[in-house]
């Protein structure tokens, strides 16, 4: 448990930090090319890492289905539709979509069983987290607007305008 | 509006099903070899979409100062890290957790102006959506 909370942890601190990289290069490259270029680097640390912790188990692949092989075209379309949507609706709008999607797609994934080990009930303390959860997106990404908006507007942002 | 809101949804979803389907993947072959296939199919059709839109040349990358190109080898670690809290604590937990660390760790980012962000302060809603995110995470744990 503790092991899985951790690792969930590195995954988003490093999510992060690649988002930021990645947005340098994109800030002077094309979004293609830096996209060309991040999931080529991905490839070469993970073969390297797949070397050192698996050595020739690297290449004993005969597990493989024929859609495991595709399973990297929905990276580049998480990419067409981030830019299209980030385009359409300006970064914090179009990220607070994309955050709460991603949560909800999980709990989707959860109760269908459909791809994971195990099926996970949906009970209705986990809609309630999740929901709260969302809330604290939205809050997170509007909030300074509403605060901002309410000061000029001379209106104190009460709490319930943050909750909403 | 309407059209980038379905992007931005469809993007979402496509994230959490990348990390499901290399958790499917990585049984059958392991989980590192799931981030190199990964990442090799996908850097082989990024290439190709590369080669017919032409957006940017790759003469600007040069410009950008070299620290930055290694942003995607982040990318093992992610794949990894992600495909195993799965496997402990199931998908919602993991992205609830994931999400949470990915805008703290923004959050740290920008207050302190590394990287080359531009330096912003911690704002109180800041503050209080992250404390809410928290909250949910315990009451989802409950």
């Amino acid at each position: 448990m503790i092991m899985g909370i951790l690792l969930a942890m590195v995954a988003g601190a490093l999510v992060s930090l690649q988002t930021i990289f990645n947005n340098q290069v994109n800030a002077r490259a094309g979004s293609w090319a830096t996209t060309t270029l991040v999931l080529g680097m991905g490839f070469i640390a993970s073969f390297i890492a797949s070397l050192i912790f698996e050595g020739s188990g690297t290449f004993s692949l005969q597990h493989m289905k024929p859609w495991y092989w595709i399973s990297g075209a929905i990276g580049v379309g998480v990419v067409f539709c981030l830019v299209q949507g980030i385009k359409r609706l300006g970064p914090t709008f179009a990220t607070s979509i994309v955050l709460i999607a991603q949560l909800s797609t999980a709990l989707v994934f959860d109760t269908t069983g459909w791809l994971v080990a195990q099926k996970i009930a949906l009970t209705p303390g986990k809609l309630i987290g999740v929901l709260v959860i969302v809330v604290g997106i939205i809050v997170y990404k509007f909030g300074d607007r509403w605060v901002g908006k309410a000061s000029r507007n001379k209106k104190p942002a009460t709490s319930h305008t943050l909750g909403q | 509006m309407l059209k980038g809101i379905l992007f931005a949804l469809l993007g979402g979803a496509c994230i959490t099903l990348q990390g499901v389907a290399n958790n499917r993947i990585s049984y059958d072959i392991g989980t590192w070899q799931a981030a190199t296939i990964t990442q090799l199919t996908g850097f082989i059709l990024a290439a190709i979409v590369l080669a017919f839109v032409r957006d940017g040349s790759w003469k600007d990358m040069r410009q950008v100062p070299a620290l930055y190109w290694f942003g995607g080898a982040f990318a093992s670690v992610i794949i990894f890290s992600e495909v195993t809290a799965i496997q402990y604590i199931g998908v919602t937990f993991t992205i609830a957790m994931l999400l949470i660390a990915q805008l703290c760790m923004t959050f740290v980012i920008d207050s302190r102006g590394w990287f080359g962000v531009l330096r912003r302060k911690i704002t109180v809603p800041q503050c209080i959506g992250v404390g809410l995110m928290i909250a949910g995470v315990l009451i989802l744990k409950l």
